[in-house]
């Protein structure tokens, strides 16, 4: 039995040794120079210095893929494909990666360490991403655990996105988080102010973001954001649309809604339902109120699931209010924004109605 | 069980901050393995079975969602509220991303509480991990006897 643990301490030992030492090799002799990262086909050609991450090489070049970790390898959201040049597939990637991911080299950008030339592919709307070092003109309570704050960009910078896209906020490290986070928010402000980002926040209890927001930023305080991101946004139709949202997803609505007034579209009826519990979860009624006014094509329709006090807003939860305000919806487009329970029981009335579920548009942030 | 250079690797993402804002071990600075050995001990003492605590706990979930996240009283005992929160959650462990959104239960019989979300469940199924001591998503297997019909949660003979 001795001489078998002793072989066993002995293997252990050695492997142990023989690690160190590439470790040490590695970090004293590895050189890989200047790499290339070729992106699709030739489109950009980003010259490199080797031996970091491809998701941290990017980013040192201004091009942002989405990363919800950070790059700790713990999301999964920072694919892209990868042509050439990135090495076997890692275990750390395999459990983010499904079948059809894997046959069409999409890898994980935080894992790839780039040690020479790579050709990859990413989405052509990355390209315009860009990160910006803004500071907090306002924060302001909407409601008991919704805030929100408004982004002033740095001078002479503007942003470009379609309304119902969203950005990543940065956390910096505080009390035990000792490394940046972030987390996707959608734009609540109108693509045409474009010298500022305002995003609307919901507070989630342990939240590692929403707990730096709600208790360590102040107006004044600079935040690093980098976006636009996502494919919700309004297309480009004539069909009569119905927006639905749940507490602070109310923000890309409101995006679209400006962004309807700011290009004239008034050829498109749109109806918001915003569903809350009572009337301490309503916010911006006064704003949709006076566009509902002024604006002929625009409906707000505020609904309280709880709430026996005498108001003046819709009664039930939301998708009984939406169920109960339409017939048939099959020439209709919808656009949703809330929790994932809210999109699901959302999507089966809309469909159970007719409408097509390729023409209801959402982002769960998944 | 020993602790592996693997099990170190999890129990530091297991620290506040790395993960989750509170972590997964509570007070609790014990070795991951020497947790995950004396829960194991229990549930075979207690002759409980992983896979239906997990299954028995969704179930209270899915029958304690409201889509206002409003308390929904469940079989005349438990109140449940269930958060419904966008994004996921990364395994310590690695093996893949659950979806957020807290369940907190209530036992109005005995007063006793549980939280968890389907990360926890994932842990508790998959790899035997109750939480550490202290942390508010622990899910103690004697409180559990307690909370759950026994007979929905221990090994079927």
């Amino acid at each position: 039995m001795t001489p078998i643990i002793t072989a066993v301490l002995v293997l252990s030992a050695l492997s142990g040794v023989l690690t160190l030492l590439l470790l040490v090799a590695e970090f004293f002799f590895a050189n890989y120079g200047e790499c290339t990262i070729d992106v699709n086909q030739g489109e950009k050609v980003l010259k490199v210095e080797g031996g970091a991450s491809l998701l941290t090489s990017l980013a040192g070049q201004k091009l942002f893929l989405p990363s919800g970790c950070g790059g700790r390898g713990s999301c999964g959201t920072c694919k892209c494909r990868v042509l050439e040049g990135a090495g076997p597939l890692l275990p750390t990637e395999v459990p983010y990666l499904n079948d059809e991911e894997k046959k069409s080299d999409v890898r994980l950008s935080c894992q790839v360490k780039v040690r020479g030339d790579i050709k990859i592919e990413v989405p052509e709307e990355l390209l315009s991403i860009k990160e910006f070092e803004t500071v907090i003109e306002s924060i302001t309570d909407f409601t008991h655990d919704i805030k929100g704050l408004r982004f002033k960009l740095p001078e002479g910078e503007t942003i470009k996105f379609k309304a119902g896209q969203f950005a990543n906020l940065f956390s910096k490290p505080y009390e035990d988080v000792r490394e940046e986070t972030s987390r996707a928010y959608s734009i609540s402000s109108a693509p045409s102010d474009n010298r500022a980002i305002e995003l609307v926040i919901r507070y989630v209890p342990n939240g590692m973001v929403t707990t730096y927001v709600f208790k360590h930023l102040k107006e004044g305080d600079k935040v690093r954001l980098i976006g636009p991101f996502g494919e919700f946004f309004l297309r480009d139709t004539d069909r009569e649309i119905v927006c639905i949202a749940g507490g602070s997803g109310l923000a890309p609505i409101r995006s679209i809604v400006l962004d309807m007034i700011d290009r004239g579209i008034s050829n498109r009826k749109a109806t918001f339902f915003f569903g809350a519990v009572s009337q301490r979860d309503l916010y911006y009624v006064e704003e949709f109120k006076a566009i509902e006014k002024e604006h002929p094509w625009f409906r707000f329709v505020p609904a309280l699931s709880k709430d026996d006090s005498d108001h003046p807003y819709e009664k039930g939860i939301i998708t009984e209010v939406v169920a109960r305000n339409y017939g048939d919806m099959k020439e209709l487009e919808a656009y949703l924004c809330g929790s994932p329970g809210m999109i699901d029981a959302c999507v089966k009335v809309l469909t159970g109605k007719g409408m097509p579920e390729d023409r209801i548009y959402y982002d769960k942030f998944s | 069980m020993k602790q592996t250079p693997e099990l170190d690797r999890i129990q530091e993402k297991m620290r506040p901050g790395v993960l989750t804002l509170k972590g997964f071990l509570g007070h609790d600075d014990r070795k991951l393995a020497d947790i995950l050995e004396v829960d194991h001990q229990t549930v075979q003492r207690l002759q409980l079975d992983t896979a239906r605590i997990a299954a028995c706990l969704q179930d209270l979930a899915e029958r304690g969602a409201d889509l206002m996240e409003q308390e929904v009283l469940v079989d005349n005992r438990y109140l449940i509220k269930v958060r419904d929160d966008r994004g996921k959650i990364p395994s310590p462990w690695g093996d893949g991303l659950f979806e957020k959104g807290d369940v907190d239960l209530i036992d109005q019989k005995t007063g006793k509480t549980l939280k968890w979300n389907r990360l926890t469940l994932r842990l508790l199924e998959a790899h035997g991990f109750f939480g550490g001591y202290g942390s508010e998503y622990r899910i103690d297997p004697e409180a559990l006897v307690e909370i759950l019909d026994p007979a929905t949660i221990t090994a079927q003979s």
